[in-house]
């Protein structure tokens, strides 16, 4: 065993060590699937009563994701704790003294993050797509994955959340403190929406590095309509900006993880 | 064997180390006194690459302490603010700490059963005592058998009990041939347990010398020679001497 796989485990086992791993985890995937679930069942149960113009926005793939919004936030905040706990408790100090390279730390911690996280994002957006089927199909208006886009959508529902986590992560080694970084992760996820609508009479270009604008590019299987077509980007304009945010945030965290206590 | 070769370290106005050599010999506890404020706990931090030094450097048995791949087999440290999380459990700690320098799990129960600590093993740092604490700060400096110990005030916390097994401890370690430098403000401790002094005020060396030669038959005290040598030197020094109190 290398000391690269070392320090994986030793960052393995404190990541499971925490009990606030397991809360944030749970909290995660219990709010995607319940409240996902539960939209697709009122939708199904009021199908008849919606107005023509809710049944065309109806998408039973995106719709499915209803919790994710919230679930992102859990996601980020596991992000933002990992490295934000580990300042603020100072077990940054017995790490560092084990492992002198910082940026290998760093490089362990991250790729930790998403060893655990990954297989959690993926199998919890395919739970939610599954369930949400389910619950719709007894209007048939459910899909299956083998339709056009849609196996794009659940996949990259999930990958979003670990982009979220990232992004987390990366403010968090940035700023080092847990209530400064889940303040700007938060901004960042949910109240960039209201700033970015501000200025749609100058541009739409923030609206479209949105990371929820992102987000519903990569999980809608219809293309988006009405006042939404200038605000979403294009699936690999998405792409491209999701990995923008994780390179720039994590590089930033890396030059910061680099600096003395 | 630590060597330290003309530190410097400049936070913003302050300069917290100002050309600082002295070495550490193996065989010998060695005391590391100085007023609050000194730069102790800086060049400790600076010893196990916390604290990046302005310029200079210290050697451990002849390298930089980042260059080496599992230091804890090196060095053993117990630095101020030990850094446990307090929802995590002592084995734990213990755990991630061997883990990451591929130190076998025996050593994390050997370790507690030495300081003491094998009957909380389970429980959260979070509900241990100051001088639990101390203790499985301790263990943790002793997890990789090292050679050399930087201890920076391992006696904070401890009780009466427990700094009689420290110094027994200290001794029996510096007795194997190992090198420990032990900082503290207790001189009735440092004058009890150490072999060596050095001395460093406002971030430059006072003394260096073994424990006889500073208190020479005379009868003068430890801490009279300490606060000889550092006079003008504490930056916070209470205003009433002792005597003066009505």
């Amino acid at each position: 065993m290398s000391t690269t796989a070392a320090l994986l485990r030793s960052e393995l086992l404190k990541l499971r060590s925490l009990p606030s791993t397991y809360i944030a985890v749970a909290a995660a995937v219990g709010i995607g699937l319940g409240v996902g679930t539960l939209v697709m069942t009122s939708t199904a149960h009021n199908w008849l009563e919606l107005a023509p113009q809710d049944r065309a926005a109806f998408d039973p793939v995106a719709d499915a994701f209803f919790g994710f919004q919230f679930a992102e936030l859990a996601f980020g905040a596991l992000g933002v704790l990992v490295i934000t706990s580990e300042y603020g408790s100072g077990t940054m100090q017995p790490t560092l003294v084990a492992s002198p390279r910082r940026l290998m730390v760093y490089a362990a911690k991250v790729a930790t993050l998403v060893l655990v996280v990954l297989p959690i994002c993926v199998a919890s957006s395919f739970a939610a797509f599954l369930l949400g089927q389910h619950a719709v199909a007894a209007r048939h208006l459910d899909v299956a994955l083998s339709d056009p886009h849609v196996l794009r959508a659940v996949v990259g529902a999930g990958l979003y959340m670990v982009v979220v986590t990232l992004v987390g992560f990366g403010l968090g080694a940035l700023i080092r403190h847990t209530a400064g970084a889940l303040t700007v992760m938060f901004a960042l996820v949910f109240l960039a929406w209201p700033a970015a609508r501000a200025v749609e009479s100058v541009s739409y270009l923030p609206d479209r590095w949105l990371l929820v604008n992102a987000a519903d590019a990569l999980v809608s299987i219809h293309p988006p309509s009405g006042p939404d077509i200038p605000r979403t980007p294009s699936l690999s304009m998405a792409c491209l900006e999701l990995a923008t945010y994780v390179v720039v945030l994590l590089g930033a965290g890396a030059w910061r993880a680099t600096r003395d206590l | 064997m630590i060597q330290v070769q003309h530190l410097s370290r400049q936070f913003r106005s302050t300069r917290a180390l100002d050309d600082l050599s002295f070495e550490v010999t193996p065989g010998v506890v060695t005391g590391f006194l100085g007023p609050n404020g000194a730069g102790k706990s800086t060049a400790m931090r600076t010893m196990v690459g916390l604290s990046t030094p302005s310029s200079g450097r210290v050697l451990i048995s002849g390298r930089r302490y980042d260059e080496y791949r599992e230091p804890l087999r090196v060095v053993g440290a117990v630095l101020d603010g030990n850094g446990f999380h307090p929802s995590r459990s002592a084995g734990h700690h213990l755990g991630y700490l061997a883990a990451a320098n591929r130190l076998p799990k025996a050593r994390v129960a050997e370790v507690l059963g030495l300081t003491g600590l094998d009957g909380v093993a389970g429980r959260r740092v979070g509900r241990f005592s100051l001088g639990m604490k101390q203790r499985l700060g301790i263990a943790a400096a002793l997890l990789g058998d090292p050679q050399i110990l930087i201890l920076d005030e391992p006696n904070n916390g401890l009780d009466p009990e427990g700094i009689i097994w420290l110094r027994g401890l200290l001794a029996d370690l510096a007795g194997q041939g190992r090198t420990v430098l032990v900082s503290s403000h207790l001189i009735a401790e440092v004058a009890l347990s150490a072999g060596r002094l050095v001395v460093i005020g406002r971030g430059r060396l006072l003394a260096d010398s073994p424990v006889e030669d500073l208190t020479p038959t005379g009868g003068a005290t430890l801490e009279g020679i300490y606060l000889a040598l550092t006079s003008g030197m504490a930056d916070f020094r209470s205003g009433h001497r002792a005597g003066d109190v009505r």
